[in-house]
């Protein structure tokens, strides 16, 4: 920056002297920390991404009467606390993606475009506070978990998992611009929030599927971020509560869910954007 | 300022910008010369959808021209706005509801290489009072002082406001343009947007006056707005048609009828008088100066005569050929644009 702001238009008082330099990297930084400070600020949307999650996972993973169970290579409490792991992750991503185009529709973006952050910083900053809201319910769920019961028979299981749960929300976050672009409007946003709800049921989230819903379930988005998250633990086996032979899923299965609704979701984008532009 | 800086503050050559694509193609900008020196302080006026907001979105660097040159402060748009050295007042929209009003500052600031202290910038917009509201609570006057401390940040060279007191009540509106006179005389570059002549009149040294996406008038404020014609208007009586006793007296603007009045449009609505009154043509005669308003209007309708009040510095229009017809095809809305 070879101009710094003019001094010898002050005829102004010492309060007006330019605060120093500042690198961009402690820019993309200072604006990725009001970001945060804003996101866990947001009561609502804190107590979706965090404590709910949160909640159902005691209920249905620590206090439950078969959270003591084996489970692949851990027990059931363990692999609930993945599962919420990945619904608070999802949740957080889509919602922060989905935030930031409303409100560069709104013109914030213009705002910052006045800045000396740049569009690479803007996307840089949103990135890291997607990746450091998702992170928030996993490292808190796991925190948890580890002192209510939640066990991985091996150590390395756990930055495992939680790394992959962290990973499997990033597709999520091309998930809630792609509403936030087609339909733009926050109400789209919490629209799809509660989309993803379903599709954490058939994610295989919330409670074991069986039958024909499982076989719906294979096709949808969660249900494969999810499988990739416990593979540490179940390497692919469906958990199945009728005492059934479990039909596992092999990893190329998963790892075709993943990339299949990554693709979807990024072609949803553009389509978005395109038309978006188009209309001017 | 330490930089061997261009004296110039803005300067446009042939700027042209266009949406869409094909018969659907829209003009906004259609061949724009300007230069600003600095230290001046120009309002860009025009109607909704003469252009402005294109022309000063490029400017910002926002968008960039689809031909011709601009530079701002001697360097690329985006440079110097990175730099810091433009601030801008945008159109409504912008800000977070959810941060306070110092929150705000202080989150535009971090985003900045460097900048006066946050509560430096509140106090010269006049936003002190109201650093602790949440923007969601503020009123769009208030909303205004923000985005003004906004653009303060970084103690720019330039200033571009556009329509900086829409939404704003009278004496929010007068409580704005004294805080803006305090950044005057600092010797600041200003630039404003605005609807209203009144307010270009009272605080502009010069006025740039956009239509279909051309400038048609620039000059200083004195010689444009002295511009306005004068209105005669009376009952008939006379035997022959006010029209061609007005081609008689070489009145070339159209004669209006109107519920059973005649008017005239002409610079001596004095010896238009006296000859009316004394041949018996007219009575109950009555003659009006056109407002500040009545100007605008004037200027800016998309009849206006294309040879308009052509005052001050040659940087008038310069007639695009592509942009012969836009006169029919109004651009879009401003604002809409992405």
């Amino acid at each position: 920056m070879t101009a710094t702001p003019s001094t010898t238009t002050a005829t102004a008082s010492t309060t007006t002297t330019p605060v120093t330099h500042r690198s961009a990297a402690r820019r993309i930084a200072g604006y990725a920390g009001w970001e945060l400070l804003r996101n866990v600020r947001m009561v609502e949307s804190t107590f979706f991404i965090v404590v709910l999650p949160t909640v159902l996972y005691i209920m249905f993973g620590a206090l439950s009467s078969w959270g003591d169970g084996e489970a692949g290579h851990g027990n059931v409490s363990a692999y609930n606390m993945t599962a919420m792991a990945v619904y608070g992750a999802t949740m957080a991503t889509s919602a922060i993606a989905g935030s930031a185009a409303i409100e560069r529709q709104q013109g914030w973006g213009r705002q910052l475009g006045l800045t000396g952050l740049g569009g690479s910083g803007y996307m840089v900053g949103k990135i890291l506070v997607a990746l450091g809201i998702a992170l928030l319910p996993i490292v808190v769920i796991f925190v948890v978990g580890a002192l209510t019961g939640a066990r991985f028979d091996e150590g390395w299981m756990w930055p495992a998992s939680g790394g992959l749960a962290l990973l499997g929300a990033i597709p999520f976050a091309l998930y809630g611009l792609a509403a936030a672009l087609l339909f733009r409007s926050e109400a789209a946003v919490s629209a799809a929030s509660g989309i993803l709800v379903v599709l954490a049921f058939f994610g295989n989230l919330f409670m074991p599927l069986t039958g024909t819903l499982l076989t719906i379930a294979k096709f949808t988005p969660v249900y494969g971020i999810a499988s990739l998250t416990r593979w540490p633990q179940l390497e692919g086996a469906v958990v199945d509560t009728s005492g059934g032979a479990p039909a596992g899923d092999p990893l190329w299965a998963i790892v075709l869910n993943v990339g299949a609704w990554t693709v979807v979701f990024a072609v949803l984008c553009l389509i978005a954007s395109r038309r978006s532009t188009r209309r001017g | 300022m330490n930089t061997a800086a261009s004296p110039t503050a803005l300067h446009a050559t042939g700027v042209h910008q266009h949406f869409g694509t094909g018969s659907r193609t829209v003009h906004a900008v259609a061949g724009v010369d300007l230069e600003i020196q600095r230290g001046e302080i120009v309002a860009l006026l025009g109607a909704n959808g003469a252009g402005k907001t294109t022309f000063l979105d490029m400017v910002l660097g926002f968008t960039t021209p689809a031909s011709g040159t601009l530079t701002v402060l001697g360097e690329s748009p985006k440079t110097a706005v990175s730099g810091g050295r433009v601030g801008a007042v945008l159109q409504t929209g912008g800000l977070l509801h959810d941060l306070t009003v110092r929150e705000t500052v202080a989150m535009v600031a971090a985003c900045h290489a460097s900048h006066i202290p946050v509560d430096a910038a509140l106090e010269r917009a006049g936003a002190t009072g109201i650093a602790r509201r949440r923007v969601r609570k503020c009123s769009g006057g208030e909303q205004q002082r923000l985005r003004f401390a906004l653009a303060l940040l970084t103690e720019p060279d330039l200033l571009l406001l556009d329509e900086p007191t829409a939404g704003m009540d009278v004496r929010a509106r007068k409580e704005f343009w004294e805080t803006m006179q305090a950044e005057a005389e600092r010797g600041r570059t200003i630039v404003f947007a605005t609807h209203f002549l009144q307010e270009a009149a009272d605080f502009a040294d010069r006025i740039v006056l956009m239509r279909a996406g051309r400038i048609v008038v620039d000059g200083p404020v004195d010689e444009v707005t002295r511009a306005g014609h004068r209105t005669l208007s009376g009952v008939w009586d006379g035997a022959r048609s006010p029209e061609e006793v007005a081609a008689d007296l070489g009145i070339t603007e159209a004669v209006v009828h109107q519920s059973g009045r005649v008017r005239f449009t002409t610079e001596d609505t004095d010896g238009l008088a006296r000859v009316l009154l004394s041949q018996g043509l007219a009575h109950e005669l009555s003659i009006t100066a056109a407002s500040l308003d009545d100007v605008f209007l004037d200027l800016t309708a998309d009849d206006a005569p294309e040879a308009g009040p052509q005052t001050g510095p040659a940087t008038a229009s310069q007639a695009a050929p592509e942009a012969a017809g836009t006169s029919t095809a109004r651009p879009t809305p401003e604002g809409s644009l992405p």
